[in-house]
């Protein structure tokens, strides 16, 4: 029988914890409770005797200044107790390290089937109903997929056996079995994969039948004792051709016409046309582009002894379903691919990006999880996710539209460092070869995102695993970094690679292409609990593990390092050159595939894409007249609007300065509190070398446009490193595109085409920019299929599909740390100039959002002009000409000028008829027009002429000054005052919304 | 002699590498060590003059920040941490490092006693982990090695469990000895008084930083080490506008002065 320890906090004490659930209760819901006080609730499923017990409960489990526990239900007064435990299977972090103690303190191991459970209960007062407090439990505490609740009234609680013993425990019950399916015909296959959820592509299947009954295919299958293909052999070749893995939709043949237009355009590839092409062209122009387009992140030349390394991921679907739960996965993921590129890296870096649904929402769609609750769940999970790994987060952004409602969005980049040389080889090589050993090392095998998302409809019992929605470990995760940077300095890597998607499949799938061979015996990989299927074992995402090939000649040297890191290491099979991927289990074959099936000719995806121009959809310009009275509270409404306001409490959370880097952090200003538009960190601590970080997202742009859309964001993403003082020679680039499904269906996606336009166009702007621009591509990511489909008022679903989004991260080299620039206006006095052309591009602008309209004029970038002039300004602020630098993003001229304001704590005057310009504008767009390529920038009377003359030039004009007051005021065109207010109103108007959250 | 500082690494430590580089510009060498090195005696605490606990998340600090660390420690290595203090040698807890010292009880030590939990680091006030730049000011009575002339710095919080806590008798005792090395301050120095954000966690007294009776052991929750170059520093794009324009103004030193206290006190003394 297991035993239960609960531990709280001292009567006395205050619980912030259970402060926090109280406040979140009544803000939220309007759920009046009075408190909450938080019991930690430890299952120990282990044979203890009495004496051991009381050790583990005052050695380990409670702090005598501030703890009481008892094996007892503690007495703890409430009106409503709720229980909140982890479902079978579900990864229970503190569980795990609870051994880890136990062990410790007893010197021993405990025996393998020993297990911790950590739960919690809450103690609530207040007078509540049950159907109140069961709110709390499934919106606010727990949810249903991966926790189980249980709700006591004080008159149901019964003192001696309190919540009761519930043990988790995973029991499948189940003898591992290899399946043969059978393949004599193209619909037998097809059903079943249909019936076990292969996700066989039906265009796949005759290629994969015509390999399975090739005459020598036969024979040499007889040999091993193989007839038919196998379940595993399927689910292998299920993964790698899968569209998250082999890229199906970017590596497709477009046809793309425009509505009213003659000829098509072909398009075999977008990857190749628009990604692969122009990046090996600019590589070959820049030497500093290292190793790009193969690996699990690009690399980059930081100095002549250092590379980068940087990519980026989404998580969308999990995050999802699991906020914490799918976003901590998301980013301890990420954190692999820099670890497993080249002979591995060390991670210095990661930045967040979050798309979700209005906050406030409150129509009539209802989401799995309320936009709210599911942004502070992926809050909380990149916190944990990135503050546990030791990795700075320098930079980040967020988002809200509706049409995230449907699917949220979760990118998480990484950025790591590793030495040009290993052994005095070039670090970004890596290859397997015949006799080298496969070693997995990290976490354990359990039934984890096996088929994704798909197994949620299974139904649950008592002890079925929850496993697909997964909990990433940070600190297994760190541990194993800290032994393989180790291993890897000692020479004992000849290759590494992550597992992700695909697990083992796809990681030993594809590292074994570099030997041409490999076999796996797979009783050898380690379980969290008997009774997988070997498919199962083969394919399961379980986190936190990375794939490696040793010389066997240095095997026990990474064997006593992996102890020595605590660690686990095993050798699940060898490299061979025998052109098969080959896998027993316990001496039988379950496996026997040529790994050159997956280069055979598989049907390439077609689409067609079908552009309806911004006039063919009947898009115009508001006929909107500019406003006569003050322009005051119309800036105050701008700086408010939740794509504007303060966010503080994200990046706040967010650990940026750990490793000692931090040279400008996501916080600028006097009060530290306006976002900065890039992050530098210096990732050599003895060099004065620095690394730009920053990211775009500009979705609201594609309602208008797709291809202004992304030239916008790669512009922004370009201007943010700029600003702080990044080279524009050595700038990389990573897309990251999440988009709505593109194949058409006249049913469940009739706008198929447009959306495949609509990608198409993306792409094209994609290769424009990067090569005005000189760009390369230095990572990418694509994830497809951002639709929901949402319950309604009446029951109806309705498909809510995102606007098509892209977000692009800037990497950039910054020559002197010393030389780098905010946004904040430094001193009262200095001249403040606008660099760039403001034009009549209000089209899908906040300002628009603001007033209900979208608009047609959404903004062109020019590059060419542009990139001449970001030379200029990095010139500029080489030489120090430059007291402040911020860009002109959303929100225009006004935000960014309030911006630079907020951020100084200064006031300004400004003429708005001295901003350059194109054509006849109005005042709301000199203030507000989001046009691209602009900067406001600040200069002492000093430089004045020094810097006049480094943009005599340049489309630049002295717009005004920094006052010595906290006054903020704008003129017009015909001298009238615009806004006149001071600092601390704009403050408080971009703090209303989200500037009380913690 | 050049003084050798261990700075502890493994099991979810992370601010191993600039404690290292930190210890090291400040003159001392400076070697990060596996807490499993120290364990299997691959690795020697009698070598080191300096001991250093970093901050991170040891043990994912699953079960109270800093407590299993302790516990791991306490068993495998404390009869040999308490000679090293007893024989007068230093030792600096930096935020998870300070949060393990007050659960190994070598901080605050009183009457001797350095096995006693007496003190806590316990949830800040705000319910949640918080990155912010505080500035605290040194306590000039107290016998603390490495707060010695400090005065006023500034310095990075990045925790969830920094609130000092501890009953009043305790309390009393620690500003009897002066064992309040380090405490939240206003802009000028003054005491925070509790104040959000000046004081970040809600520590009572405003303590950043305690420690034991004779100075050499020190807990701190703000992170020196993240401070090592002007750039660190928040402002320092405006410091050097002020630098410029008036030449007057002094910027901000970094904090490790705090490390290179603790690496000067150890040329005399070994």
């Amino acid at each position: 029988m297991p035993f239960v320890l609960e531990i709280s906090l001292k009567p006395h004490l205050f619980d912030a914890h259970g402060a926090s659930v109280a406040k979140k209760a009544r803000d939220y819901f309007g759920i009046p409770i009075d408190s909450a006080r938080v019991v930690t609730v430890l299952t120990l499923d282990m044979d203890l005797k009495p004496e051991q017990l009381e050790s583990i409960r005052t050695e380990i489990f409670t702090n005598p200044v501030t703890q009481i526990s008892s094996y007892k239900p503690l007495d703890i007064p409430f009106d409503w107790a709720i229980w909140v435990g982890f479902r079978p299977g579900v990864r229970d972090n503190p569980g795990a390290t609870a051994l880890e103690a136990i062990e410790d303190i007893f010197a021993k191991k405990l025996p393998p089937q020993s297990r911790v459970y950590t739960s919690r209960r809450f103690c609530i007062e207040g007078k509540i109903s049950r159907e109140q407090a069961a709110t709390i439990a499934t919106q606010l505490l727990a949810n249903d997929l991966i926790q189980q609740v249980k709700i006591f009234s004080q008159k149901d609680w019964d003192p001696s056996t309190g919540t009761g013993v519930i043990a988790p425990k995973v029991l499948l019950n189940h003898k591992p079995v290899v399946s043969s399916i059978p393949i004599d015909s193209d619909e037998s296959l097809l059903a079943v994969s249909q019936k076990r959820n292969l996700a066989l592509n039906p265009n796949d299947i005759p290629t994969i039948r015509k390999y399975f009954q090739q005459k020598q295919v036969i024979v040499a299958r007889r040999r091993v004792g193989l007839a038919e293909p196998t379940d595993i052999e399927l689910e292998y070749i299920s993964q790698a051709r899968s569209d998250h893995c082999n890229h199906n939709t970017f590596n497709g043949r477009f046809l793309y016409r425009e509505q009213g237009k003659k000829g098509i355009t072909e398009i075999n590839s977008l990857f190749k046309t628009c990604i692969e092409k122009p990046t090996l062209e600019i590589k070959a122009k820049k030497p500093w582009v290292v190793s790009v387009l193969w690996d699990n992140a690009g690399v980059a030349r930081f100095d002549e002894d250092n590379c980068y390394t940087i990519t980026g991921e989404t998580h969308n679907s999990p995050s999802n379903m699991e906020a914490y739960g799918g976003a901590i996965t998301g980013i301890v993921g990420v954190y692999r691919d820099p670890m497993g590129t080249g002979l591995g890296s060390k991670l210095i870096a990661g930045t967040w990006g979050f798309c979700v649904g209005p906050r406030d929402y409150d129509g009539p769609l209802t989401p799995k999880l309320h936009p709210r609750r599911l942004l502070d769940g992926v809050i909380e999970g990149v916190r944990d996710g990135g503050n546990k790994s030791g990795i700075p987060t320098p930079t980040g952004c967020l988002v809200f539209h509706p049409g995230y409602l449907g699917k949220c969005l979760v990118f998480v980049t990484a950025l790591g460092i590793m030495p040009s040389k290993v052994g005095g080889k070039p670090s970004w090589e890596k290859t397997t070869k015949k006799g080298q050993l496969v070693v997995m090392c990290g976490g354990r095998v359990g039934k984890d995102g096996i088929h994704g998302v798909t197994a949620s409809s299974e139904v649950f019992s008592a002890n079925t695993p929850a496993g697909h929605v997964q909990i990433g470990d940070p600190y297994t995760q760190k541990k194993m970094m800290d032994f393989l940077l180790e291993a890897r300095d000692e020479g004992l890597i000849a290759y590494i690679t992550d597992n992700g998607g695909g697990g083992l499949s796809s990681s030993v799938g594809e590292s074994a292409r570099f030997s041409n061979g490999v076999e796996i015996a797979l009783d050898k990989v380690p379980l969290k609990y008997e009774g997988l299927d070997q498919w199962e074992i083969w394919i399961s995402e379980s986190q936190e593990r990375m794939t490696l090939a040793i010389e066997p000649k240095h095997l026990a040297r990474f064997m006593d390092l992996s102890a020595k890191h605590a660690v686990e290491s095993t050798v699940i099979g060898s490299y061979t050159d025998s052109g098969k991927l080959h896998i027993t289990w316990k001496g039988e074959t379950c496996a026997f595939v040529d790994l050159s099936l997956l280069t055979e000719d598989f049907p390439q995806w077609e689409f067609d894409a079908l552009w309806l121009s911004p006039e063919e959809r009947g898009l115009a310009e508001p006929v909107l007249s500019a406003p006569e009275g003050s322009y005051t509270g119309l800036l105050c409404d701008m700086l408010d609007m939740p794509n504007l306001c303060s966010r503080e409490w994200i990046n706040r959370q967010y650990d940026h300065e750990v490793q000692g880097t931090s040279v400008i952090k996501p916080f600028v200003g006097v009060f530290a509190d306006v976002p900065s538009d890039a992050g530098v960190l210096r990732p050599v601590l003895s060099s004065e070398k620095g690394i730009a970080i920053a990211q775009a997202l500009l979705p609201g742009y594609s309602a208008i446009d797709t291809y202004s859309m992304t030239a916008c964001v790669m512009d922004e993403a370009v201007r943010r490193v700029i600003a702080v003082g990044a080279d524009p020679e050595q700038i990389g680039g990573v897309d990251n595109f999440c988009w709505p499904t593109i194949a058409h269906d006249p049913k469940k996606n009739p706008d198929g085409q447009y959306k495949a336009a609509q990608l198409v166009r993306s792409c094209m702007a994609l290769a424009d920019i990067c090569r005005a621009y000189n760009i390369p591509l230095l990572s990418g990511k694509d994830s497809m299929y951002v639709d929901g489909h949402l319950p309604g008022k009446y029951g109806e679903r309705h498909k809510v599909s995102a606007l098509p989004t892209l977000l692009f991260t800037t990497s950039a080299i910054v020559p002197d740390v010393k030389n780098c620039t905010t946004a904040d206006f430094k001193m009262p006095g200095d001249l403040i100039y606008v660099l760039g052309i403001t034009k009549n591009e209000l089209g899908a602008s906040q300002l628009y959002e603001l007033l209900g309209h979208l608009g047609k004029n959404v903004p062109i970038v020019n590059p060419a002009e542009n990139l001449a002039l970001y030379r200029a300004l990095h010139k500029a602020i080489n030489q120090g000409l430059c007291a402040s630098v911020r860009g002109i993003y959303q929100g225009g001229l006004g935000v960014a000028l309030a911006m630079s304001a907020l951020a100084g704590d200064l006031g300004i005057f400004a003429d708005l008829s001295k901003v350059p310009r194109e054509g006849n504008l109005n005042e709301l767009a000199l203030l507000f027009s989001e046009s691209a390529g602009r900067f406001v920038v600040s200069v002492s009377h000093e430089n004045r002429h020094a810097f006049e003359a480094a943009f005599a030039a340049f489309d630049v004009a002295r717009v005004g000054l920094v006052s010595d007051t906290g006054d903020f005021a704008i003129r017009g065109l015909d001298r009238r005052t615009l806004v006149e207010t001071d600092v601390n109103t704009l403050r408080a108007a971009w703090k209303r919304r989200l500037g009380g959250l913690i | 002699m050049t003084p050798r500082v261990l700075v502890l690494a493994g099991y979810g430590l992370n601010c191993d590498y600039e404690t290292e580089f930190a210890f090291e510009k400040s003159g001392a060498q400076a070697k990060r060590v596996h807490i499993n090195s120290l364990i299997s005696k691959e690795v020697s605490l009698t070598d080191f003059h300096i001991l250093a606990f970093v901050g991170g998340f040891s043990w994912a600090d699953d079960h109270g920040a800093g407590v299993i660390q302790a516990v791991r420690l306490k068993y495998n290595l404390g009869r040999e941490i308490l000679d090293f203090v007893e024989g007068g040698r230093l030792v600096i807890g930096i935020c998870n490092g300070f949060q393990a010292l007050v659960n190994l009880g070598l901080l605050p030590g009183l009457e001797n006693d350095y096995t006693k939990r007496t003190v806590a680091l316990t949830y800040n006030d705000s319910g949640n982990f918080r990155n912010a730049w505080v500035r605290v000011a040194a306590n000039p009575k107290s016998p603390c090695v490495f707060t010695k002339g400090l005065g006023v710095v500034d310095m990075p919080i990045r925790h969830g469990e920094g609130k000092f806590f501890a009953e009043q008798d305790i309390l009393d005792k620690l500003g009897e000895n002066n064992q309040i090395a380090l405490t939240y301050a206003n802009l000028d120095g003054s005491p925070a008084q509790g104040k959000f954000p000046q004081n970040p966690n809600g520590s009572l007294l405003d303590i950043a930083g305690i420690c034991d009776p004779t100075g050499r052991v020190f807990g701190l929750m703000p992170h020196p080490e993240a401070f090592i170059h002007p750039t660190n520093h928040p402002r320092w794009t405006f410091y050097r506008e002020v630098q410029k324009r008036k030449g007057l103004e002094n910027p901000p030193q970094p904090a490790i002065a705090v490390i290179k206290n603790a690496v000067d006190f150890a040329k005399q003394a070994f």
